[in-house]
């Protein structure tokens, strides 16, 4: 992993397409501004990982799995 | 009454107030305002999250307390807003809220529920939302173990 230091104000330029500024940082937070065409999609990385285990979660389970899941919980 | 054809329930009759509007649908299901919870006394205490867009859309859930009964919910005052919660304090879950976290079937793999990500439900505006908990120390594919490998743990 690339690792750089930079200070509030400065940039960061990914291809030549992509910019970000680091605008603004407090003891806990950093605040990006990005600049990207259209066509790259942005996302919060607990967003993105959100959306994939949704897609999974969503797939089909069999009845059987249901109920061993059941059994499983029903001790609680 | 209204009813809706779902693949795993057949024809599920509901009633119009038990439809809980995700208004903003949930990641990778934007679309999907509309769900309805279905409970079976057989299941318990699995809960069914039934989209009324897709009849092949249903998601299994599972209360967080039943995964960690040491769960804690943390909203922020836009999960707040967006659920139409007051701001000065934190939902009583099971009271106020319900709380679910999506379970992940997969073949050969102990199955997970995603505490990182819970579904919350306001029970008294029927609202829902799919949070992000800033606590990254819940995961986001959490084994679910039985009660007796619980009390193995703890011992």
């Amino acid at each position: 992993m690339l690792v750089l230091r930079r200070r509030a104000g400065d940039s960061l330029l990914i291809g030549g397409e992509i910019e970000i500024e680091i605008l603004e940082i407090t003891p806990t937070r950093v605040k990006l501004g990005i600049l990207a065409p259209d066509s790259v999609t942005i996302l919060r990385k607990e967003v993105y990982l959100t959306r994939e285990q949704n897609v999974t979660a969503a797939k089909k389970v069999d009845a059987g799995a249901v109920s061993w899941l059941t059994g499983k919980l029903a001790k609680h | 009454m209204p009813s809706f054809p779902t693949t795993y329930f057949g024809e599920l009759e509901y009633h119009p107030d038990s439809v809980f509007e995700f208004p903003f649908g949930i990641p990778g299901f934007d679309e999907h305002t509309r769900f309805l919870l279905v409970e079976q006394v057989q299941s318990h205490p699995l809960v069914f999250v039934q989209s009324l867009l897709s009849p092949e859309l249903c998601f299994i859930a599972v209360p967080v307390l039943v995964v960690d009964p040491q769960y804690r919910l943390e909203l922020n005052e836009e999960d707040l807003a967006s659920l139409q919660l007051p701001g000065a304090a934190q939902p009583r879950v099971g009271e106020d809220v319900a709380c679910l976290a999506l379970v992940t079937v997969t073949e050969n793999v102990d199955p997970t529920a995603n505490l990182r990500s819970p579904l919350v439900l306001n029970l008294k505006k029927r609202v829902g939302l799919q949070i992000i908990h800033q606590d990254t120390r819940y995961s986001f594919r959490q084994p679910i173990q039985s009660q007796e490998e619980l009390t193995q743990c703890s011992c």
